[in-house]
Formats: structure tokens, C-alpha cells, sequence
């Protein structure tokens, strides 16, 4: 094709020949069997960057900080672990971490799911674009900006303490205690909630509800024993990604925290920045990922994979 | 929806809990920015625009602003066909080990975010890349990658594998097959997945803490340093420019693939 009357071949169709070329010579036929290694090869080098880094972790964590020099210690020991037991205040923080996560998730995943369900099953297509613009918004906009919203709105002449004071009341303290951090926390997972439960509900037809309530049940069993138990793969989930993100929170302990309840996030980036010991600080990395990975799968293995499964998710 | 009175009360009230919850730090931010006064008060002192006046002149934000847009930018021109090409092989092709490379791929979903952001840290201090900004939007590709594998992996599932066939039966050779038939068809996945991956890079926090410094900050960070010292409304002007960046993001997605996408069923 190329050899006769090549004034009249158009110039991307010899680049196109070009490429065609050039990838036989990079990637003959006969390697053909591994064209989807070859089309993995790249994400597999990008995220084994952080594996390495991971690695890094590990080995710092078994490191003890030499007070003299204020460097790590060559010799290997699990001092950095024996510190996390042995000092109250880590267990405590983790303690927090745990209580703030659980009480975060459930209040989350309660005003998830009708947000959730309203937006599948309103007949109003006007109602379900402002529904959806309403949760990507604050999607879209990062967790500093949103503390710093509440910031504003909580602070000590923010906006709750000025109406209050022009009306005679007393100021409040608001902020900077472990209550903002739980409701700031919960305004930041929403969307991520209802973003995980909405394909569950999705998939379940209203027929199924029609029936039920055909059959005489009240919509609030038919909720408790058709719609909630249907869309258990959406409450999964969003459950295991909610708990986790608030687990390993930083910022919103941080700005709404002010320093007076911090998560195990906190005192990772304190061991690092504060008092200067990144062997205890990997040791709490590496804790909190175990901690994290523990809870998933025994999440996963009483209760299913959800929308999360990994099979759902290529088929 | 139909239903009871009851039924439609407690919902919507829950909704529109929900909404006023996730909508008011915004609607508050902006308020705010508009303020002719000195602190950030409520009610606002007068309506001024000296706020967004005086950002226009404050260097080390615009600094910031460009250096977001470039680790930005590296993030999504890396992402693109990374995520792409890793999307089309775990649907596509059959392979070995591949409920290990789907656990592996979702690594970054699944390792906490700062400690994701001290391991880069320590590596590319290791390899003295640290301080540079680049290898900052390095790091937030490598963090939000599940989210474009997950984008483009959705179009491709829809993809009948038949219309490659034909391709290839009509004579195409591999790289005009993908041109003109497979990378079309997951367009939809492409776009989805790099305006994600721009706007989550444009915000990206933590992870950025640990691998800027005061020479290479970006907003998101310089933002929270500000947080932390006085809160002056310059601050909610800054804020503002996010919030007109997330909807110009929301107006996009929907008008290039509709925001309805996300309905879809599993």
C-alpha cells in the first residue's frame, strides 16, 4: 500500500503506518500473550513507588532513636512498639480515633441513606440535578477549605456566637473540641457516603417496595426489611470507606481540634515534626495500618464485600 | 417516590439536614469574602470587593496558585495513560494473579493517606528528589490512581469486545484498532477520570504537607498554614476561588458525560 502513489497518502495515515511500525518493533507478535502485562506494566511501577516508600516505613519502624545524636539506631528492636504499648496517651489517642470513627460512621451513613434514596427514587429531574450538585460540590472542594468553613461558621465570634450574642444569649465553645471534629467529620464523609450508596439502591426496582407495601407492611418495615437489607452492599461499603478515611483523619482533628483531641494521624505527624522521632512515628504507621486492615477484612468476612467487592468491580 | 405523609416528612427533613450541612461552610465562606470589614464577622460589616483586591497583590498566594496548577497538571498528563491503559488490561485481558493486581492497584485507596505521604517522603528523600515539585504531582497520581482506573474500567465494561474484532477483521492493524475504536469508546471514562483526578490533585492536602516546603507550597497547604495563624478574610477570598473551581468542575462533568452517570447501578 505504502510502495505505489505515496503523494497521495494523507500524512496521518503514514504516522498512523509509523506507529504500527514502531510497535511491532518494541513489541514483536510473538509477545502477544502479554500485551495486558504490557498495558499493566505502567500502574504497576506507579504504585510501587509507594510500596518502596512502604518499605521504608517497616524498616525505620524497627529502629530506636538514639537520644545522644538524635538519629536512628542501627541495630534493630521493637523498642518504637514497646513505647505505643507501654505510654497510656497512645492507647488513649487510638482509644478516641475508635470512638470518634464509629460515632461518625453510623450518624453518616443514617442521613446517607435517605439523601441517598431520595435522589434514585424522585420522579423530579429537577430535584435529582440539584441533589447531585449539592453533594459533588462540597466533593470537589477540599477538607481545609470546608474547615476553615467551619471555622467561620463555629469560632469564637463566628457566626453561631454573633446571633447568639445579639440576642442576649451567652457565647458557646464551639470549636476546638472533640464535637466539631465528629461533626466536621461527618459533613465531610457524606458525599462519600451517598456516593457508595446510591448504586445499591439503584439496582433495587421500586417493585419490590410496591409489593411489600401490597402486602400490607408500613413503609417503615418495608424499609427495615426489604430496602435496607437489599441495599446492604451500598451500606457496606460506604461503612468500611467511612470508617477508615475518619481512622486516619489528619485535618479536621488538626483545624477543628486545635490540638486538644488528636486522632493517631496527629501524633504520627507530631512524632515526625515535633518531637523529632520518626522511628516511633513509623511504628505508629505502621500500627495504624494493621489496625485499619484488621478492622476491613473483619468487616469484609462477616459481612460480605459490598459494592467494594473486588469482582463487581471489573465485570 | 411515593408514599405516606410520615414517609415523605422524615426523609426530606433528613435530606435537607444533609444538604444544609454539606452546602453551609460554603454558602458562608462566600459571604464572607464580600466583607468590607477587617474580621471575618456575621453579620458581614458592608460589601466590599477589597478582599479579592488585595489577593490580586499578594504574591506568595499566586505563587502557590501556579505551583497547584503544574502539580495538578502532572498529575492528570501522568494519570491519563497510566490509568488508561491499567483499566483496559484488568478488564480486558485474562491474566494471572489478578485478584492480586486488583489488591495491589487498590493500594493506594487502602493505605492511609499520611502514611502514604511519609513513606514518599522518605523515599524521595532517599533518591534527593525531595523539595522538587514535580515529584509532587508524582505522588498525587499515585494516590487517586484507583479513581481513574476505576472511571475508564466503568467504559470499558460497556464496551462490546466485538467491535475490536471487527476492527481487526476489516484489516486494522493493532494501533489504528485502539485509535479508532477502543479509545473512543472509553472516552466518556477518560474524561470522567482526569477531571477527577484534576480537581482531587487541585485539593489535595496532606499527602502535599509532607512533601512541600516554604519554597514549593502549594494552595491547599498554604491555606491550612494560614488556618492555623490568623483567620483574616483574604482567606475566604482564596476559599472562594475553590468553590467557583469546583462548580466550573461539576458544570463540566455533567455537560461532558452527565453528572447521571453516577446513578448507574453496579
Amino acid at each position: 500500500m505504502q510502495s505505489r502513489n505515496s503523494k497521495n497518502i494523507p500524512a496521518s495515515w503514514k504516522l498512523l503506518d509509523l506507529a504500527e511500525r514502531l510497535l511491532v518493533t518494541i513489541w514483536p507478535a510473538r509477545l502477544n500473550k502479554y500485551v495486558g502485562w504490557g498495558f499493566l506494566l505502567p500502574a504497576l511501577l506507579l504504585v510501587g513507588i509507594l510500596l518502596i516508600g512502604l518499605g521504608y516505613i517497616i524498616e525505620y519502624s524497627f529502629h530506636e532513636l538514639d537520644l545522644a545524636t538524635y538519629r536512628l539506631k542501627a541495630e534493630y528492636s521493637l523498642t518504637n512498639y514497646h513505647t505505643f504499648i507501654n505510654r497510656p496517651v497512645y492507647l488513649h489517642i487510638l482509644g478516641r480515633t475508635m470512638l470518634a470513627s464509629i460515632i461518625v460512621t453510623i450518624i453518616t451513613l443514617i442521613l446517607a441513606f435517605p439523601y441517598a434514596y431520595m435522589l434514585v427514587r424522585t420522579r423530579s429531574a429537577m430535584m435529582r440535578k440539584f441533589l447531585l450538585i449539592a453533594l459533588f460540590l462540597p466533593f470537589f472542594i477540599g477538607q481545609v477549605v470546608r474547615a476553615y468553613g467551619w471555622l467561620i461558621i463555629l469560632g469564637k465570634q463566628g457566626f453561631v456566637n454573633s446571633i447568639l450574642t445579639s440576642i442576649g444569649l451567652p457565647e458557646l465553645d464551639l470549636i476546638y473540641n472533640f464535637q466539631a471534629i465528629v461533626f466536621g467529620l461527618i459533613q465531610y464523609m457524606l458525599p462519600f457516603a451517598i456516593l457508595l450508596i446510591i448504586p445499591a439502591i439503584t439496582s433495587i426496582s421500586e417493585d419490590f417496595e410496591l409489593a411489600s407495601e401490597g402486602l400490607g407492611a408500613n413503609w417503615v418495615s418495608t424499609f427495615r426489611h426489604v430496602v435496607l437489607p437489599m441495599a446492604k452492599p451500598g451500606l457496606v461499603g460506604s461503612f468500611v470507606v467511612v470508617f477508615t478515611l475518619t481512622m486516619t483523619d489528619f485535618a479536621m482533628p488538626e483545624i477543628l481540634g486545635g490540638g486538644t483531641s488528636d486522632f493517631i494521624a496527629n501524633a504520627i505527624y507530631d512524632s515526625f515534626f515535633q518531637i523529632s522521632n520518626p522511628g516511633l512515628g513509623a511504628a505508629l504507621s505502621v500500627l495504624l495500618v494493621a489496625i485499619g486492615s484488621i478492622i476491613v477484612t473483619a468487616i469484609f468476612y462477616f459481612a460480605g464485600t459490598g459494592t467494594l467487592g473486588i469482582r463487581q468491580k471489573t465485570r | 417516590m411515593r408514599g405516606p405523609v410520615s414517609k415523605k416528612l422524615i426523609l426530606w427533613s433528613l435530606v435537607w439536614f444533609s444538604i444544609i450541612t454539606m452546602s453551609l461552610p460554603t454558602i458562608i465562606i462566600i459571604g464572607a469574602s464580600f466583607t468590607s470589614g477587617e474580621m471575618i464577622q456575621f453579620p458581614p460589616e458592608g460589601f466590599s470587593l477589597r478582599w479579592y483586591q488585595r489577593l490580586w497583590q499578594l504574591d506568595d498566594f499566586q505563587q502557590a496558585l501556579l505551583r497547584t496548577f503544574y502539580v495538578s497538571v502532572i498529575c492528570t498528563i501522568i494519570a491519563i495513560p497510566v490509568g488508561t491503559l491499567a483499566a483496559i488490561a484488568t478488564v480486558r485481558y485474562r491474566m494471572r494473579f489478578q485478584k492480586t493486581i486488583q489488591v495491589y492497584l487498590l493500594l493506594p485507596f487502602t493505605v492511609p493517606l499520611v502514611v502514604s505521604g511519609i513513606s514518599m517522603m522518605l523515599f524521595f528523600g532517599e533518591i534527593r528528589i525531595l523539595g522538587q515539585l514535580w515529584p509532587v504531582g508524582v505522588a498525587l497520581c499515585i494516590i487517586n490512581i484507583p479513581f481513574m482506573i476505576w472511571s475508564v474500567s466503568a467504559s470499558v465494561n460497556s464496551l462490546d469486545p466485538e467491535l475490536e474484532n471487527a476492527a481487526y477483521n476489516c484489516g486494522a492493524p493493532p494501533v489504528q484498532a485502539f485509535l479508532t475504536v477502543t479509545l473512543p469508546a472509553v472516552m466518556p471514562g477518560v474524561i470522567t477520570g482526569s477531571l477527577l483526578m484534576f480537581i482531587l490533585a487541585f485539593n489535595e492536602f496532606l499527602v502535599s504537607l509532607f512533601l512541600t516546603d516554604s519554597r514549593t507550597v502549594t494552595l491547599p497547604v498554604q491555606i491550612y498554614n494560614s488556618v492555623r495563624s490568623v483567620i483574616t478574610p483574604d482567606l475566604a477570598a482564596v476559599s472562594v476561588l475553590y468553590i467557583v473551581f469546583a462548580l466550573l468542575a461539576i458544570w463540566l462533568l455533567d455537560r461532558l458525560v452527565g453528572l447521571e452517570i453516577f446513578l448507574r447501578s453496579k
